[in-house]
């Protein structure tokens, strides 16, 4: 699971591996599995596609929460799909926060966006709320959806990537 | 007939509060959980809990017919709603009648009338009780001019069937009634399934009061004093004290009076709080709404009266009258809540689920802390951030503001952020000590300081 304070830890081990002289950091523990490597086209283990930066991506085994079989309260992450490319030159759109990922405005109205939508810079792509807070995820530029990582309804976690957005000129 | 085995509809601190009470009285307990609470303290402390459903809120706790056939299996004769979730829904009362449960709390036909702000203006109107300046419905962009100037700019814009700030505009000029009817109403409409707006007077400098009700249905009904929640950000209430020591005491008598007859004008059944603004230039107060549930902040009334609130509910709901009257209830001292939540202030109020790692609160004669936390236990994402809610007590305000003080420092939170920090900032103010302070002093004085001095 990934909880906040996680991410925290998270981010001090991606500052450290900075830091550092490693090429490539490969670890798997505690239910998550991390793979951060300088060259951009560097492939993680679990998947062949080349992700252009350093990633953090939930453990693609971790099977999704279900709702009725578990007593466990905490939330388990939206199985990302890891194995989804993120083409270079692409936007990435991530969760600002853990939270869930609604991509209707309410239930039973219209999607946001699709695949293959061109979508204007501030436009809304989705919803992430957690606890009653709403945030709408917005396009930065102009771009085509090309990928949508998350399904809606599903928990996701701070700085997942939730979009990515070819750039249109 | 006194109620037997009682049904809790609700989760966090407060259900823990209801079961409580429901056990001092002899009643058991049955609790409705979502998969994410089936540990959590409420279900610890009952005498048995039921899984509703999964996790998020409108699968579990949120589903009426789900929430009384879970009561009607387990054998219950009534059902607490708590605030919140379904506690305002009039199809709870209605389908607890249909199943022989007796519902803590009002009937439909009182929550329906209450819940709707024009009709709870026309109520108010008929039991004298003194309105803000405004209107009925409007019909329309023109009308809102007609009538903002009848009343004097600024005016504020809200959805009748509003709650929580939403589909409210402030206007100051005719072009601003104007464009504000339109995305008002079409705010109301999204968030309500109804446009409905009415207009009221905008009082700059208002704090907020309220007066804790108690009716059985027979038309009797007691008041256990005024609270003030005049800490508030984005309508929502951080810090709350008892009495109202900002107030006059013939305007406070004048307050009681209105929210009583306006109770007892409708045979109110249960808990109530009558909220009113409180215009300090002018010191006049104005009926704002009903809230037909018992309140979050209930716990600052109990402190300085000595009542049990949510006994009284589960007693009149079994039947019983009021047994004591008016003069039995007396306020002495002071008491001040504060709403711990699992947010980061400091980074836009994110609210932060995770586990708690640490949880030290302090412990006095004079403090009483309401919460469903303890070290190890998790706040789910699916639902509210109040983590706790810390009542401090004093002989005086300044008194309880000192022990306040001293509580908050020695209260130590680790696993998540938590508001602890700025209701010590609130504290800390020369501005909240002299209670010079309205409701939006806040987000208008507070905490704009804040950020200029963290540069």
């Amino acid at each position: 699971m990934t909880q906040p304070r996680d991410n925290e830890d998270l981010e001090a081990l991606i500052r450290q591996f900075q830091g550092s002289d490693l090429e490539e950091l490969h670890i798997k523990a505690a239910g998550l599995e991390l793979f951060l490597a300088r060259d951009p086209q560097a492939r993680a283990p679990w998947d062949g596609g080349a992700h252009g930066e350093a990633t953090a991506a939930p453990t693609p085994q971790a099977a999704p929460q279900s709702a009725t079989s578990t007593p466990s309260p905490a939330p388990a992450p939206a199985n990302a799909p890891g194995a989804a490319p993120v083409p270079e030159g692409f936007a990435v759109i991530r969760a600002p926060y853990l939270g869930t990922f609604y991509r209707a405005p309410k239930p039973g109205e219209p999607i946001f966006c699709d695949i293959g939508d061109t979508v204007e810079p501030g436009a809304d792509l989705c919803l992430v709320e957690v606890m009653k807070l709403f945030t709408a995820v917005r396009a930065e530029a102009k771009g085509v959806v090309r990928h949508i990582y998350a399904k809606d309804g599903d928990m996701v976690s701070e700085g997942q990537p939730l979009f990515a957005l070819e750039p249109v000129d | 007939m006194a109620l037997t085995r009682l049904f809790i509809a609700n989760r966090g601190e407060i259900a823990l509060r209801i079961a409580r009470a429901a056990q001092a009285l002899g009643i058991e307990t049955v609790l409705g959980v979502s998969d994410a609470d089936r540990d959590s303290a409420a279900a610890r402390a009952v005498t048995r809990t039921v899984v509703l459903g999964p996790s998020p809120a409108a699968q579990s706790y949120l589903d009426p017919e789900l929430v009384v056939h879970a009561a009607k299996e387990t054998g219950c004769d009534g059902l607490h709603p708590g605030y919140g979730f379904l506690s305002e829904r009039a199809i709870l009362p209605r389908l607890c009648a249909a199943h022989g449960i007796a519902f803590v709390g009002p009937d439909a036909e009182t929550i329906e009338a209450l819940g709707d702000k024009i009709q709870a203006r026309a109520m108010a109107r008929a039991a004298n009780v003194p309105l803000v300046p405004g209107s009925d419905s409007i019909a329309s962009a023109a009308d809102a001019v007609r009538v903002a100037e009848e009343i004097g700019y600024p005016v504020l814009l809200k959805a009748s069937a509003g709650g929580g700030g939403r589909g409210m505009v402030i206007a100051h000029t005719r072009t601003e009634v104007e464009a504000g009817f339109t995305r008002a109403s079409a705010e109301a409409e999204s968030a309500f399934g109804d446009g409905t707006l009415f207009m009221e007077c905008f009082v700059p400098r208002a704090r907020h009061v309220e007066v804790q009700l108690m009716g059985d249905g027979t038309g009797k009904v007691l008041h256990f004093g005024e609270r003030d929640c005049s800490v508030q950000r984005r309508y929502q209430k951080l810090v709350e004290e008892a009495p109202s020591a900002a107030m006059p005491e013939a305007l406070r008598r004048q307050l009681h009076a209105s929210a009583v007859a306006l109770a007892s004008s409708v045979n109110y059944r249960g808990a109530a709080t009558a909220e009113f603004l409180y215009d300090v230039d002018r010191q006049e107060i104005y009926f704002i709404e009903v809230n037909a549930r018992i309140q979050v902040e209930h716990p600052v009334s109990e402190a300085v009266t000595g009542a049990d609130l949510v006994q009284w509910q589960l007693r009149i709901a079994g039947g019983e009258t009021l047994t004591i009257d008016q003069s039995d209830i007396a306020v002495t001292g002071h008491a001040i809540e504060c709403r711990i939540n699992a947010e980061n202030w400091q980074r836009g109020f994110i609210p932060s689920p995770g586990t708690i790692t640490r949880w030290a609160p302090p412990e006095a004669a004079h403090i009483r802390l309401d919460t469903h936390m303890r070290a190890g236990a998790t706040i789910p994402p699916y639902y509210d951030s109040m983590i706790g809610k810390l009542i401090v007590t004093g002989d005086t305000r300044a008194q309880a503001i000192e022990r306040l003080e001293a509580a908050l420092a020695s209260f130590s939170v680790e696993g998540v952020p938590t508001t602890i920090g700025l209701h010590q900032q609130i504290t800390a103010h020369p501005d909240f000590k002299a209670n010079t302070i309205h409701t939006r002093w806040l987000e208008q004085a507070l905490l704009p300081a804040l950020d200029t001095a963290k540069g």
